[in-house]
């Protein structure tokens, strides 16, 4: 803080009535300054409120926010601007003039107890909608929707069938069409936001189509320091796809596997069901030529 | 069972499938027929037997002869003479390594007879398929006993007693994590089979699963029976097939005979075993992400205490332990705690399955008594490096754990020894390095894995890998600068400070270890811009040595940037502008004239 000129003014402006803009008022209030407290809501408090547990120490997010909300609201330093905003700051550190807009609350808050009787009896009301709209049915094909049913069908439970099903479905598609998972949501009634989720998480799905021969490199610890890394290149350039990618001609996809454990027969690729240990990157590259059909 | 004057004991592992066992066991079984000895000899197709590298292998008894190896040509003529004429074909046998004699029998095999056998008891012993020939080796004789001659809690203070420890990694005492367990309170419980082996490098717990698969379900009833479990688990990778078929046949026949379901042996006790398959997350190990797995939630690791054995599985106690571990079971109570706890160290106790891979002649999975020398591992039964090159290193414990150097070669190995030097037992991989390995690749490799398998929930796992990971991959490309290495020291103690589960916290072992053994591999390639190991493509050239070369053209014709130049029967060179070094000359040369410096 500039105070070469003498000017310092006692007073401080915090930007934010979240949890961290409270901390700083007290902080700085109980250091003896006059604190505003600016913030665009109606209250102060920020989104801490809707956390549940905080990262490290799971404690409860209440509990931490709680102390600071009813320690700020008492405070005799803090002076706090709610339902406001920051119009200009003109000035230098030590002095500054800002303008704050106070939005019409139309009602007194020193005479206002928060008995909520105003809300009761408003006739025009701010009534939330709970029921949602609701998803369109989905658009599936008549076979995949019977191919999907079937899968759904083996598998009795809630949440914990996801994995299973798109193991299947897997199985199936080679990969989970977008369709098939909008199914399933609807099925089992399992939002498709944590089927997603769940999808993304795990290495054995895929959001993609792939090939007919899947082509996986083993790279597991073994395999890596007996040059699957060099068999990899060779394979990429081979098919001109990147790993991960599928052929324009949807024969070959390209994928990376740690460890299947055949270590003893490292380095390995896998295409389709059929394991080839011990290969070098030309000879890699002359098995995909068994799969050109 | 019909009386057979010879067994065949033909492996059908995953990896001797792969290199056509079961078109072997055809072929045999159409010769064995020509000549009239179907009734006289019998084709037993076993699990794994180890010896993974010389597959497809096979052993015959009584005499046992063991062959590897082999090809459909050779069976032919194996029959004829072994079967028919019983002399046993010398060209089949396995020659160690500085001998020219082979050696016939199994048994006098520096990689068989070092080993011990405990969890891996019954490999190639018996038809992992069959619950008879099980049976037949005294199998679920120890769950008779646990349940009509011993009281829960005698079976626990047995456990206890001998000393047992986790085999998944961290080795915690598996008779007081059944006691917690027991005494936790809830209506239903719940054990679990750890069978994601997601270390890489590892694949002991695939081998049991896959040669005996009932070892594994008798250690879990006996388990299920001690703690009061009713509901049973196996969460198994999806990268193992045959282990799952396995486990569901096997599951199928205990069940079928009462060893499963309700009112087992009639004591009332009941056990109902379910297969769950993983898909593809190394993170799904740890014992609360797994748990996550299981009751379809995101597979994220959470906060201990509570642990899994007072709030797992919807809540309820739940005990899990590795395949390794609950295999190593019936047998502590057939033969008693005293017998196994008379094998190992004084913190260790019992036998520890490896798999000796990598740069090693013999690869495969071993069982050894704890405290046994890296050296008898690597040399005795590892038959040392192939192609007479320097050992470097070994690498335990998977991502989690560190690099071993030479000077350390004649450590003892069991869960405390191995911690002392930076590294961890883990589930029990054993990757052995040679000169032409980089330790700082290595480093850069597991750091990638571990990137790639974060699960994101802790900021300083998820974001400290990726900036460690990407001072590697500058390091590797020759951008090292002065100040990496201590930045990379730095942010491990961040890592490993502020991370939830044991991936994040043990996530900078392997930087670590390598810096704190091969600093000057590091120094190399940061001050020097070079990789003394030839490994990282950045730094190396390859080049055409004119003395060996003899003017094939055949690197020439392979080269994808026509990088190569020469007449026929002139030696080549290597245009180094036009050179991005994939190797491809290296590879196709058959005359070693191609060289990395």
């Amino acid at each position: 803080m500039n105070q070469g000129n003498g000017q310092k003014v006692g007073a401080v402006l915090v930007v934010g009535g979240g949890v961290g803009g409270m901390q700083a008022s007290l902080d700085l209030a109980e250091a003896g300054y006059k604190v505003y407290l600016v913030e665009r809501g109606p209250s102060i408090g920020g989104v801490m409120a809707q956390l549940d547990k905080t990262f490290p120490t799971n404690d409860c997010a209440m509990c931490t926010l709680a102390p600071r909300m009813v320690d700020c609201g008492g405070h005799l330093n803090i002076e706090k601007l709610t339902y406001s905003e920051i119009e200009s700051i003109e000035g230098t550190a030590g002095n500054f003039s800002v303008r704050i807009r106070k939005k019409a609350r139309s009602v007194d808050p020193d005479k206002c107890t928060g008995c909520g009787e105003c809300v009761e009896h408003c006739l025009v009301k701010n009534i939330v909608y709970l029921d949602q709209p609701g998803r369109a049915p989905v658009q599936i094909e008549e076979s995949v929707r019977t191919k999907a049913d079937r899968i759904i069908g083996r598998y009795d439970g809630d949440r914990e069938t996801v994995v299973p099903i798109l193991q299947d479905i897997t199985d199936e598609f080679n990969w989970l069409p977008p369709d098939v998972l909008m199914r399933v949501s609807q099925e089992k009634q399992i939002p498709l936001e944590h089927i997603l989720r769940i999808a993304t998480f795990y290495k054995a799905f895929s959001l993609k189509p792939r090939g007919k021969h899947i082509v996986t490199v083993c790279m597991g610890t073994a395999c890596h320091v007996k040059g699957a890394p060099r068999i990899m290149d060779r394979l990429e350039r081979e098919l001109g796809i990147k790993t991960g990618e599928t052929t324009s001609d949807m024969r070959f996809t390209l994928e990376s596997v740690r460890c299947i454990g055949c270590c003893g027969l490292s380095p390995v690729i896998t295409i389709g069901d059929d394991l080839y240990g011990k290969v070098n990157p030309v000879e890699a590259a002359a098995i995909l030529d068994k799969y050109q059909d | 069972m019909e009386p057979y004057r010879t067994h065949v004991m033909l492996c059908a592992g995953t990896g001797c499938v792969s290199n056509g066992s079961f078109r072997i066991k055809e072929t045999l079984e159409r010769e064995l027929k020509k000549h009239n000895l179907q009734n006289e000899v019998a084709v037993v197709m076993t699990g794994c037997n180890g010896f993974c590298a010389q597959g497809p292998v096979m052993v015959v008894k009584p005499d046992d002869i063991f062959y590897q190896l082999l090809t459909d040509d050779d069976i032919t003529h194996l029959v004829e003479e072994h079967f028919l004429k019983g002399r046993p074909v010398q060209k089949l046998m396995y020659t160690p390594p500085a001998e020219e004699l082979p050696v016939p029998k199994m048994s006098d095999i520096g990689f068989f007879n070092k080993q011990r056998l405990i969890a891996l008891r019954n490999r190639g012993m018996i038809d992992p398929e069959q619950i008879d020939e099980y049976i037949a080796r005294d199998g679920y004789t120890a769950l008779a006993k646990a349940l009509n001659e011993m009281t829960p809690e005698q079976v626990i203070e047995e456990i206890k007693l001998s000393g047992l420890r986790g085999r998944g990694g961290a080795g915690f005492p598996t008779g007081r994590k059944w006691e917690l367990a027991r005494a936790a309170k809830g209506e239903t419980k719940h054990i679990v089979c750890n069978a994601d082996e997601g270390d890489p490098g590892a694949f002991m717990d695939r081998s049991i699963i896959e040669s005996d698969p009932h070892s594994v379900l008798e250690g879990m009833i006996i388990g299920a029976r001690a703690i009061g479990a009713s509901y049973g688990h196996v969460y198994i990778r999806n990268e193992y097939p045959l282990a799952r078929e396995r486990l569901i046949k096997a599951i199928k026949q205990a069940t079928d005979y009462g060893l499963l379901g309700k009112d087992i042996f009639g004591t009332g006790f009941d056990l109902d075993v379910s297969i769950h398959r993983g898909a593809g997350a190394f993170v799904c190990g740890e014992e609360t992400s797994l748990i996550a797995s299981l009751e379809g939630r995101a597979p994220e690791p959470r906060i201990r205490p509570p642990f899994p054995v007072e709030s797992g599985i919807w809540d309820a106690p739940t005990n899990i332990n590795n395949v390794e571990t609950w295999a190593n079971v019936p047998d502590i109570i057939n033969r008693g705690a005293k017998w196994f706890s008379a094998i190992g160290t004084e913190t260790s106790k019992g036998t520890k399955v490896f798999s000796v891979v990598g740069k090693v002649k013999n690869t495969g999975l071993v069982e050894v008594p704890m405290g046994i020398t890296l050296r008898e591992i690597v040399y005795d039964i590892g038959g040392g490096i192939p192609g007479d090159k320097e050992f470097k290193a070994v690498q335990t414990g998977g991502p989690s754990g560190g690099c071993i150097p030479q000077s350390l070669l004649d450590l003892p190995i069991d869960y405390e020894k191995l911690a002392e030097v930076g590294s961890i037992m883990g589930s029990g991989g054993l990757i052995v390095m040679d000169e032409d390995t980089c330790m700082v690749d290595v480093a850069r490799y597991f750091l990638e894995f571990l990137k790639d398998e974060s699960c994101g929930k802790c900021t300083a796992c998820r974001e400290g890998i990726d900036v460690m990971h990407g001072i590697l991959v500058r390091i590797c490309e020759g951008n090292g600068k002065e100040g990496d290495i201590e930045m990379l020291e730095e942010l491990s103690e961040a890592v490993k400070d502020s991370s939830l589960c044991a991936l994040g916290r043990t996530a900078p072992n392997p930087v670590i270890s390598t810096i704190r053994y091969f600093r000057d591999e590091y120094e190399a390639h940061i001050n020097d811009k070079s990789c003394p190991a030839g490994v990282c493509k950045a730094l190396i050239t390859y080049v055409i040595n004119e003395e060996k070369c003899k003017g094939c053209r055949l690197c020439a014709k392979n080269c994808p940037q026509e990088a190569i130049t020469g007449e026929v029967k002139m030696p080549h060179t290597i245009e180094q502008d036009k050179c991005i070094k994939c190797g491809v000359c290296f590879d196709v040369c058959k005359f070693d004239a191609v060289s990395v410096t």
